[in-house]
């Protein structure tokens, strides 16, 4: 679990090590990093969301 | 060698400093402008050409100080490694803190560019094909702005002038120092209004109105154009703002409301024969009847006849001066500041073509209006 959120943030911030990247794949499918992406990205665009109206407030 | 790599950074200097200097001064740059919001866009311009020209520099000195260093003619060896978290890291840390750093005073102007609020005046502006309409919001004072540069310029038959196709009849004039509110909208398509001194460019769209503002510091003229290809005569409907010291301006706003007034009561046409005799007889029959009769004979010798008064009839001057001014010491009230000029010139036509008398004159609103102003 927090395996999966720990390299979908490296895929965010776009720079994962090779090793990890590597037993990432040899382990499951594809499942859990794609509900880990949508769910991470919603709140990353909230995350923006908020602080655009703190910005403009 | 110390020599020579001083003179390939002095050379690649010069080379970087001779055409940036050269464009800054060419007046290919942004201007400057005459807003503190136009001056806050250019120095946000000029803050972040600096930062790009110094990530040019370290990036691109890197890279060709690695090409050159590191050649094969030298025995250069390539190394084969396939990551390196941590360069990544910083490479992405770098660039991310950057542009939070440029985000924020750019945010900060944004959010004061769209500010409108407490304004002291609203313009109405309006893209019309092809040309621009102003309109004072709440002070009866509206006109075209046409482009003024002649024909035989544009058709290449004259010696273009000093500001070809950047000019027009009427200018927008505002206060120097007041916040006006620009409320932009169109009657057809989509225009552009964009004057770079006051760092304005906003859409003007049919069916919408869009917002903006200025605060000119500085008085003078400041041209600019449509932004938004229009149609055929995209590049003939320029915009000329006239900035003005604020008692000025307030002494033109009063000048073009007169002459609105002036234009809305009909001072500025010739007026129809029916137009004053129906006009005429309305003014006679509520203000002049009592002392003068409804048949114009009066009630002599209190009340003179006008109704076939023949000195009265062959001296018109007269006539239209006792109507103006009265006669001192009678009854025959002086009407310059009761009537409009509008209504002189009705009655006074109407008295000199009524109960047979057949002058056939016609008194001119414009006429009274300009003998009273004397
Ligand atoms: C309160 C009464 C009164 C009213 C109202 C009045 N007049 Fe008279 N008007 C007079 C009197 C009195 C004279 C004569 C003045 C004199 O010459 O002593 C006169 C003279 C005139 C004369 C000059 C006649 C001449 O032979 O010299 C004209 C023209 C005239 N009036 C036009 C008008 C018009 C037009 C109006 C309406 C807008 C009007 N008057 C309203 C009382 C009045
Ligand atoms: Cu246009």
């Amino acid at each position: 679990m927090w395996r999966v959120i720990a390299s979908v943030l490296a895929a965010f911030f776009g720079v994962q090590k090779e090793s990890r990247r590597q037993e990432d794949f040899s382990r499951g499918g594809a499942g859990p990093f794609i509900v880990a992406g949508v769910l991470l990205a919603i709140v990353l665009v909230a995350l923006i969301a908020l602080v655009a109206t703190l910005a403009a407030g | 060698m110390r020599i020579r790599k001083r003179l390939v950074w002095t050379a690649s200097g010069a080379a970087l400093a001779v055409p940036v200097s050269g464009a800054l001064a060419s007046g290919w740059n942004m201007p400057v402008g005459v807003t503190d919001l136009s001056r806050d866009i250019h120095g946000l311009h000029m803050a972040i050409f600096w930062i790009c020209v110094v990530i040019g520099i370290v990036v691109f000195g890197a890279f060709f100080y690695s090409l050159f260093r590191y050649r094969r003619s030298r025995g250069a060896r390539p190394s084969h490694f396939r990551e390196h978290t941590t360069v990544e890291v910083i490479w992405t840390i770098v660039p991310l803190l950057i542009l939070v750093a440029i985000a924020i005073p750019a945010t900060a102007t944004l959010k004061a560019m769209y500010d409108t609020s407490e304004a002291d005046m609203e313009v109405l502006i309006t893209g019309q094909q092809w040309r621009w309409r102003y309109e004072y919001r709440g002070e009866d004072v509206a006109f075209l702005s046409n482009l003024a540069t002649p024909r035989e310029q544009i058709a290449g038959q004259g010696k273009k002038g000093e500001h070809y196709l950047r000019e027009v009849d009427e200018p927008l004039v505002l206060p120097v120092g007041r916040k006006v509110r620009l409320l932009l909208t169109s009657d057809d398509v989509i225009h552009s209004w964009w004057v770079p001194e006051l760092g304005v460019k906003q859409d003007a769209m049919p069916g919408f109105v869009n917002e903006n503002w200025v605060r000119i510091n500085e008085p003078g003229t400041y041209r600019g154009q449509c932004a938004e290809l229009c149609g055929r005569d995209h590049g003939f409907m320029p915009v000329v703002v006239e900035a003005v010291a604020p008692e000025r301006f307030d002494g033109w706003l009063a000048e073009r409301r007169a002459a609105a007034a002036e234009a809305a009561m009909g001072l500025d046409r010739d007026w129809a024969m029916d137009e004053l005799m129906e006009r005429g007889e309305q003014v006679y029959g509520t203000i002049c009847v009592s002392c003068h009769q409804p048949d114009g004979r009066g009630n002599p010798p209190v009340f003179p006849a006008l109704a076939g008064n023949q000195t009265l009839m062959d001296d018109r001057a007269r006539h239209i001066e006792t109507v103006i001014n009265g006669v001192a010491g009678s009854a025959m009230p002086a009407f310059r500041n009761t009537l409009n000029p509008v209504e002189i010139a009705a009655v006074i036509t109407y008295e000199r073509n009524a109960w047979g008398n057949e002058t056939g004159d016609r008194v001119q609103p414009s006429a009274i209006a300009e003998r009273i102003a004397e």
